[in-house]
């Protein structure tokens, strides 16, 4: 299952081939060729199995989609919860009180600071500091894996308290929550969350202080946008260039493709063209909506530009949207008064259902098809992973030509710390990728 | 605000380490990776674990990588490829104790519900091209491959038993992991029975304790993520709550995370499958 | 003192201002998700005011009744115990230094409370689930002391629902005493009856009038309608015998197609109290508390003994268990029906069984009387006059002095204490031995000294087998000893026949050495040792030393052996099955695996010998060792505190009897 990882070179040829990618979700490989200075080949595979989720929710009701769709990525469960009670909600034309809004906005701060903690801390920052995981680079920076570990803390404990349990929460329904929550038991988390707000602005100083490669891209940055807060559950798709889209329209200018040289499904634009999602988008699209907090902590850092170009960036992206995470979940938990109800009444019944929200990793898209019993007919579920390997296949060819001159090891090192870079969810895509693994010649 | 221990580089720790340390491996076939992230969830003691045991083979977490062997193996997913039931036969072989963790390990998980479909028609439903795709008929438990010497259930699996296991192998003793019903839990923590008081249908009684009485606790009626407990009388579960419900919606119930364990498989078969047996007309793909 | 006062609706809250002096808590009926629980109330505002519970089996729906009245939703889904004996209870907080331990006992305050609301039945079930916790050497010290800082203030019914049957268990509706307050709630206040002094001191403060002769007549009424409205589901008279008599009716079977065995019934029911221990530890097992929660005789695990047996591995065994202890063999064991017909067992049972019909389907009124498995003996007159008067909370460090590796797999502690309770054991005594993080398993006492005792343990769980690993100079922590030991005594002026399996040596040593002792004192001894092969021998020296002598009888025979064995293979009976003494003079003393047993009552009964004179030890998952937890229950016995050692007489046909 482990292949050695092989190099060759010689003079402007490079075959890397990273059978098992490290301190990613899920399990896939790099695969990268390039003969004379050209990138012949650029691809992230994945031998993650399939597990049919389209399909497994067909005859299934709102609420077990909701608990189905968890399944899909034991990181980011909230992410799909999210996406699919929001849809079913606006193609059921339900009414949800504002203070349900507020719980659901205060989960996914906790499924954010719960992801991003984990990627800053445990998966991306050995890269930097040149360790194979965070466990050994405690043995040098104690103190900085212990502060990431409580940082994730505050995200799970956020996420228990609504959702009962940090990973694959029950208590999201159509409507509302299974439960109402007291002031209390929500306010009872304010020293938790005040501890990692203090983290999460330490952490900003820390990641933006690290030493990164040189690298700019050019591509297409994809991202929510609302008028009034961080996007998370609500918004309008906007990009780089000018798109602006209500967001139950995704598949009017995005497309889930075949790619003729991997029979792999991608999602591009309708054009063709790759495009980023992820934290690195949403400072970049909307970053004037950043909690104030946040829009400090980042201006500090001078690097706003930066982390609209230059991938390895996106480390202080993540540790910036911490910074939001918390502080707008300090700002719900003061303002939060219970919901009159736990969950709005509703009736099963036929209706089209599609919306998208931001996942840690970027924006994530679900649409629905429900039939006379209010059962589902047929899903579709784009998780941002699949949106966003085109782009970083893009990137990985236009960056591996940097690293010709380095030795064996240190280009392995950059490669992977490119592809750590996007956080890129295998779990989550992987019903739409090609599980053909094509030798090299 | 609240001042922070100094997180920049500098301050060390003590060098963890003995050489007695067992050898600890996690891998993964079919699944979301959520148990494994349990691992990682377990953050306050998570440092002083990685300093008792070798953590050798933890792909999510490290790019230390071994093959083996392995004191004790966790594994993470049901077996769906053909080179999953390959490398799960390989591992057992180098793995002194093997343990499945989670409901895809132990039961086969929420893919195993297209057990009940054509494989054909599942495969084309999800990809344009499903010839590309290569998976087994079923997606199936661990055990049906290769001897387990312990499970841990749940989708996901409780940190405190995770944690539990652990201290019994660290200590030598004998993890204490229960196999009653929900409901000893959800009487000890004083939750209303949401099935006798709302009506609300509730698999607590078939269903083996761990998570403490999440979902009553919630307001929700079980829905048997960690499997079958002990004698799971499923069949007079059924019976009661087909008084007020088609047989449709008793097998729905069952049809779960852990859908194909033997007592909820044979609920789902005694109530004419689970849902979606019916194919829908597909709509075509976005192209 | 008038008989009754008067407390008009709009002065309740002036009762609860007075019941809460002294920080006094107030726990009493109210509502949370669906159903009356009992919670701590701040006023009477929190009380379920115009509220009625509809039950049915496996039902309960709360209906608004659109009055004022407080009390008669009928009983809440949780009882009194979850104050009294909640469902976790922290036992002992134990600590290892290198070989030394520490091992302390938790004790928290009990809280102060007054329970408002306390319904005639569970007025019975608090007394009775007294009984049962302090029905040991020394009780539960917690279960006694939150008891007895509770404040009762009971209320009688003035409403029945479908599942009450407390007047068949003769214990309600009506409230006479046993409470510090009776209420009886009326539509324009309460009538209020003194029952003790400290209920006389809550209302005297008050300035309440006498309740006019109307109101207790009003009071009166209302709760004989309650009675009559209830009838006697269940005919109660030679309840405990018929059921008895039914152990092998066919109905449990039928029982067991429906029941869950989800424990609901036991859990809800006011007077069930089995427990289970389990341990919590830090990473390395250093540091470690054990704690008490609620558990259930219908979980497979509450019968699971060492090596993985289980003693009630059917549901059908485990709903005979609970409704056989509940109605029958309480009375053996505490004096009283278990059963208060609260009626909750009904209503909280997912799938809706009726103990009351199965009740009445297994032991019907008009049952011919069967032969009865054992006799049916008053609780006084059971085994704690025979009981060790060790203090079974205590702790005693004992050092390790040697350890005399026995077997493969045992080995001997030779431990040293100066505890005076310990040095008094009797043969046939066993001691609780602790260990931080471990399990804390039951092991018999196989030599008593006059610096210490010997454990002779054989490994075969981790506990067990940390214990036979311990070096010299590591501690162990003992409770007890316990338990009922050898009559030795008995076999005075007769024949001795000792039997031994295995590891079952252990515990006959010290009556081999009590009778060796006083030689002159007994007839002809004879020592009967099985084991599985010659190397699963036990003090193989010792008893080569006796059987050197003349005046004592040894045989020994192996269930399999290599050529090296010249003795005899075989089972253990063959060594006495063709013997030609007289057992009928003989006094009997075995221990072994069940099976052994079982064939050596049967040889040992051909021989002559008197069931009463023939004495057992029992492996039992004793957990608790004081009779307060349930797990080792044998139809009228708890066998930590009433035995391990019984007499084939005693026990009747609870003996070896599949599933009990």
């Amino acid at each position: 299952m482990h292949d050695t990882d092989t190099l060759t070179e010689s003079s402007g040829d490079l075959a890397v081939d990273i059978a098992g990618l490290t301190r990613v979700e899920g399990e896939g490989s790099l695969r990268l060729k390039v003969r004379n200075g050209v990138v012949e080949q650029a691809r992230l595979e994945i031998f993650e199995a399939p597990r049919y989720f389209e399909r497994l929710v067909v005859g299934r009701t709102p609420d077990e989609v909701i608990d189905i769709v968890a399944r899909i990525c034991g990181i980011c469960p909230v992410a799909y919860q999210m996406t699919a009670v929001h849809a079913f909600e606006h193609g059921l034309g339900i009414e949800i009180d504002p203070a349900v809004r507020a719980l659901r906005r205060l989960l996914y701060c906790g499924e954010w600071i719960e992801s991003h903690a984990l990627h800053v801390y445990l998966l991306h920052l050995p890269d930097f500091l040149g360790y194979p995981s965070a466990l050994d680079m405690a043995h040098d920076y104690r103190a900085a894996v212990e502060a990431g570990l409580t940082l994730k803390r505050a995200g799970n404990k956020l996420v228990e308290m609504i959702g009962g349990r940090a990973i694959h929460p029950v208590s999201v329904r159509v409507g509302g929550f299974s439960r109402s929550f007291r002031r209390t038991e929500v306010s009872a988390l304010r020293e938790t969350l005040t501890a990692a707000l203090g983290i999460a602005l330490q952490t900003v100083d820390l990641v933006a202080g690290l030493d990164t490669p040189e690298f700019e891209r050019d591509g297409r940055l994809v991202a929510l946008k609302h008028p009034h807060e961080y996007p998370m559950n609500e918004g309008r798709i906007v990009s780089s260039d000018g798109l602006d889209l209500a967001l139950t329209d995704w598949r009017s200018e995005f497309a889930e493709q075949q790619v003729p040289w991997s029979n792999a499904l991608q999602s591009r634009g309708r054009d063709g063209r790759p495009y980023l999602l992820g934290p690195s988008s949403r400072i970049t699209l909307a970053g004037d909506q950043l909690h104030p907090t946040a829009a400090a902590a980042l201006a500090r850092t001078g690097l706003a530009g930066e982390i609209a170009r230059n991938p390895y960036r996106s480390i202080v992206a993540r540790a910036v949207e911490l910074v939001d995470a918390a502080a707008e979940a300090l700002d719900i938990i003061e303002a939060y008064q219970p919901p009159a109800e736990a969950a709005t009444r509703w009736r099963p019944g036929p209706c089209s259902a599609a919306w998208a929200t931001e996942a840690p990793r970027g924006l994530i898209f679900h649409a629905y098809e429900l039939d006379e019993q209010g059962l589902v007919a047929h899903a579709q579920i784009v998780p941002p992973t699949s949106q966003n390997q085109a782009a970083i296949e893009a990137d990985l060819a236009a960056f591996a030509p940097r690293v010709l001159h380095l030795s064996h090891d240190e280009a392995t090192l950059r490669i992977e710390q490119l592809v750590r870079s996007y956080d890129p969810c295998i779990s989550c895509a992987t019903h739409f990728l090609d599980l053909r693994v094509e030798n090299l010649p | 605000m609240e001042t922070q221990a100094p997180i920049t580089p500098g301050r060390r720790g003590p060098r963890a380490g003995t050489p007695q340390r067992p050898r600890i491996g996690i891998v993964k076939f079919a699944s979301c990776d959520g148990c494994q992230l349990t691992l990682l969830d377990l953050e306050d003691e998570l440092l002083a674990i990685a300093a008792r045991v070798d953590l050798v083979e933890f792909a999510e977490a490290t790019s230390h990588r071994s093959a083996g062997p392995f004191d004790v193996l966790f594994v993470e997913g049901s077996i769906s490829t053909p080179e999953q039931a390959e490398d799960i036969a390989r591992l057992r072989a180098v793995s002194h104790r093997l343990v499945t963790i989670g409901a895809c390990a132990t039961a086969g998980g929420i893919q195993a519900i297209r057990n009940w479909f054509d494989h054909e028609e599942v495969r084309a439903v999800v990809y344009p091209q499903p010839g590309y795709v290569d998976s087994l008929a079923q997606a199936r438990p661990v055990a049906d491959f290769v001897a387990v010497d312990a499970e841990l259930r749940g989708c996901p699996i409780s940190p405190a038993q995770l944690r539990e296991f652990l201290v019994a192998l660290v200590t030598g003793r004998r993890p204490q992991l229960p196999d009653e019903a929900v409901c000893l839990e959800c009487k000890r923590r004083g939750v209303v029975c949401v099935a006798v008081a709302q009506g609300i249908p509730c698999l607590g009684p078939v269903t083996r304790t761990g998570c403490g009485a999440l979902c009553p606790a919630y307001g929700r009626g079980c829905y048997g993520c960690f499997g079958p407990r002990e004698s799971a009388n499923t069949a007079s579960l059924a019976k009661w709550l087909s008084d007020d419900r088609s047989a449709s919606d008793v097998g729905r119930l069952f049809a779960g995370f852990t859908a194909w364990s033997p007592p909820f498989r044979a609920m789902i078969d005694a109530h004419g499958g689970p849902p979606g047996q019916v194919i829908p007309v597909k709509e075509t793909n976005d192209a | 003192m008038p008989a009754a006062y008067f407390l008009p609706r709009a002065e309740l809250d002036r009762l609860f201002e007075a019941l809460a002096v002294d920080g006094r808590r107030i726990i009493g009926p109210t509502i949370a998700d669906g159903a009356v629980v009992y919670d701590e109330l701040d006023s009477p505002a929190g009380l379920p005011h115009g509220w009625m519970a509809d039950t049915a089996p496996g039902s309960y729906r709360l209906r608004s009744t659109g009055g004022e009245r407080a009390f008669d939703y009928v009983v809440a889904l949780t009882s009194w115990k979850r104050f009294t004996h909640p469902s976790l209870v922290p036992l002992t907080r134990s600590r290892r230094d290198g070989d030394q331990i520490v091992v302390e006992p938790i004790r928290e305050d009990a809280p102060k409370l007054a329970f408002v609301g306390v319904r005639a039945c569970e007025l019975a079930a608090l007394n009775i689930q007294e009984r049962a916790m302090r029905a040991g050497p020394a009780g539960d010290p917690d279960h006694a002391a939150r008891r007895d800082a509770a404040l009762i203030v009971a209320v009688e019914c003035a409403a029945a629902t479908s599942t009450c049957f407390c007047t068949s268990m003769a214990s309600g509706p009506e409230v006479d005493g046993g409470a510090d307050l009776m209420l009886s709630e009326l539509d324009d206040g309460f009538v209020v009856r003194v029952g003790s002094e400290a209920g006389a001191g809550v209302v005297g403060p008050l300035g309440l009038r006498v309740a006019s002769p109307d109101a207790v007549d009003r009071a009166g009424t209302q709760v004989a309608a309650v009675r009559a409205a209830i009838g006697d589901p269940v005919p109660g008279d030679g309840l405990p015998e018929r059921l008895r008599a039914a152990l092998d009716h066919p109905h449990w079977a039928q029982v067991a197609e429906r029941c869950l065995a989800c424990a609901n019934c036991t859990l809800v029911c006011p007077t069930c109290f089995c427990t289970s221990v389990g341990v919590a530890s830090d990473l390395d097992g250093l540091d470690a508390t054990t704690e008490r929660s609620w558990d259930s005789c219908f979980s497979l695990g509450f019968g699971r003994v060492a090596g993985d047996a289980n003693f009630r591995p059917k549901v059908r065994d485990r709903y005979r268990q609970w409704l056989t202890h509940k109605f029958s063999t309480w009375w053996d064991q505490f004096g009283s029906s278990g059963c208060v017909g609260c009626g909750r067992c009904i209503a909280w049972c997912p799938v809706g069984i009726d103990v009351r019909a199965e009740l009445v389907a297994i032991a019907p009124a008009t049952a011919p009387a069967g032969p009865i498995p054992w006799p049916l003996s008053p609780a006084e007159g059971r085994a704690p006059a025979a009981l060790a008067t060790a203090a079974p909370a205590r702790h005693v460090i004992a050092t390790v002095r040697s350890v005399m590796p026995e077997t493969v797999d045992s080995a001997t502690l030779r431990l040293v204490t100066t505890d005076e309770a310990l040095l008094g054991a009797r043969p046939g005594q066993f001691v609780m031995v602790e260990q931080p993080a471990f399990a804390t398993p039951p092991i018999s006492i196989s030599r008593i000294r006059p610096d210490g005792l010997d454990l002779t343990i054989r490994s075969a769980g981790a506990a067990t087998a940390v214990l036979t690993g311990l070096a010299a100079g590591a501690q162990v922590a003992l409770r007890g000893p316990l338990g009922r030991g050898w009559p030795v005594e008995a076999a005075i002026g007769r024949d001795v026949v000792i039997v031994a399996g295995g590891i079952g040596l252990a515990p006959l040593r010290p009556v081999i050495e009590a009778v060796l002792a006083e030689r002159p004192r007994f007839g002809a001894v004879r020592l009967y040792l099985g084991a599985r092969t010659p190397h699963d021998r036990l003090f193989v020296a010792e008893m080569g030393e006796i059987a050197g002598r003349a005046d004592v009888e040894v045989a020994e025979i192996v269930d399999r052996a290599g050529p090296e064995w010249l003795g005899r293979v075989g089972i253990v009976t063959q060594l006495f099955d063709q013997a030609k003494w007289d057992g009928s003079r003989a006094t009997a003393f075995v221990c072994g695996p069940e099976r052994m047993m079982q064939a050596t009552v049967a040889t040992l009964k051909g021989r002559g010998v008197d069931p009463a004179a023939m004495w057992l030890t029992l492996e039992r998952n004793m957990a608790c060792g004081v009779g307060t937890c349930g797990h080792c229950q044998l139809g009228p016995f708890f066998v930590c505190r009433d035995g391990p050692v019984f007499s084939v007489a005693e026990l009747g046909t609870a003996f070896a009897r599949e599933g009990l």
